[in-house]
């Protein structure tokens, strides 16, 4: 019987990452907070994966197949930390109005 | 008898346009006041304290008579809807509860073939205002003490409220733009808006 043997100091922690469950919790749609939207260009883009970490919203993850960033439109508040913080500056900030899509049409704010 | 009640629902943005909105639910009010109407103007209860960005709901009521609406604080049937900000048209459903030939009033740089576009319902609409608010008056400070119970510091009409209120006494025949431009602070922004309002009848 074979078996993995990890040294102690390479162990993983408690609290290591597990894949969630549930990846999304539409009763918390806020996307119609937002007013402008962060668009990538993913020519210029590095993939170094800032915009996923500074994402307070968790609406940024990379794609593992086509290796591009994938923006969620439900979620992202628009606060635009990711254009703030992208080294590539491969984000701008577009208003919202010019795409016809990302509607999230709530019949109550909460 | 059920009474006539004109009600009057604005959407503003959290916390940026949290003042601006309730200035204009005031000037809505106290404009129709002056004409002898019977008003009410709120914030709405579950909407605050309010995030930034988050769509906030203020309500008008306007009547001849004294309203009677009581232990009711939200406007269910808005006849005018007036946006402060032109992209809560993709956030929320907008015209919802609205009884048919309603008006809109959006804040907006565009046309109002472009925001149509973003309303499904939107033959509910009579006609549809649009007006650069934002381009007409400054954006002014952010004062919280409307909302939490104190006495209103900043002039009342300042800001992008004014141009908007006037806008909207183009199709609202329950107040008229000589009473705004008495009530608003900023008069020329209101009788700009009034003049500047794109109106398109549906």
């Amino acid at each position: 019987m074979s078996r993995f043997i990890i040294p102690k100091h390479l162990e993983v922690p408690l609290g290591a990452c597990l894949p969630a469950p549930v990846k999304e919790q539409p009763g918390m749609i806020t996307g119609n907070w937002r007013t402008e939207r962060p668009v990538i260009d993913h020519e210029a883009c590095t993939t170094c994966l800032n915009c996923f970490i500074y994402c307070p919203d968790a609406c940024w993850h990379l794609d593992e197949k086509t290796e591009q960033m994938v923006w969620n439109a439900d979620y992202c508040k628009g606060c635009m930390i990711c254009v703030n913080e992208c080294p590539a500056n491969c984000l701008s900030t577009v208003n919202e109005l010019e795409f016809p899509d990302g509607v999230v049409r709530l019949e109550k704010p909460f | 008898m059920s009474q006539e009640v004109y009600e009057v629902t604005i959407w503003a943005r959290g916390v940026f346009q949290d003042m601006e909105g309730r200035h204009a639910t005031l000037l809505m009010a106290n404009a129709a006041d002056l004409g002898g109407k019977f008003v009410q103007a709120w914030d709405d209860y579950a909407d605050l304290p309010d995030r930034v960005g988050v769509p906030l709901r203020k309500y008008v009521r306007l009547a001849d008579e004294e309203i009677e609406m009581r232990f009711v604080y939200v406007n269910n049937n808005p006849s005018l809807v007036v946006l402060m900000d032109d992209t809560i048209v993709k956030g929320m459903n907008i015209l919802r509860g609205m009884p048919q030939g309603g008006s809109l009033v959006v804040n907006t740089k565009r046309t109002p073939d472009e925001i149509l576009a973003f309303i499904p319902n939107k033959e509910l609409l009579a006609n549809i205002v649009c007006v650069d608010a934002s381009g007409l008056a400054a954006d002014t400070a952010i004062d919280f003490m409307g909302s939490e119970g104190g006495v209103e510091v900043a002039a009342v009409g300042a800001g992008i409220s004014a141009p908007l209120v006037g806008a909207a006494a183009k199709v609202c025949d329950r107040f008229t733009i000589e009473n705004v431009v008495k009530v608003a602070s900023n008069k020329s922004a209101a009788q700009a808006g009034f003049d500047a309002a794109q109106v398109k009848a549906l």
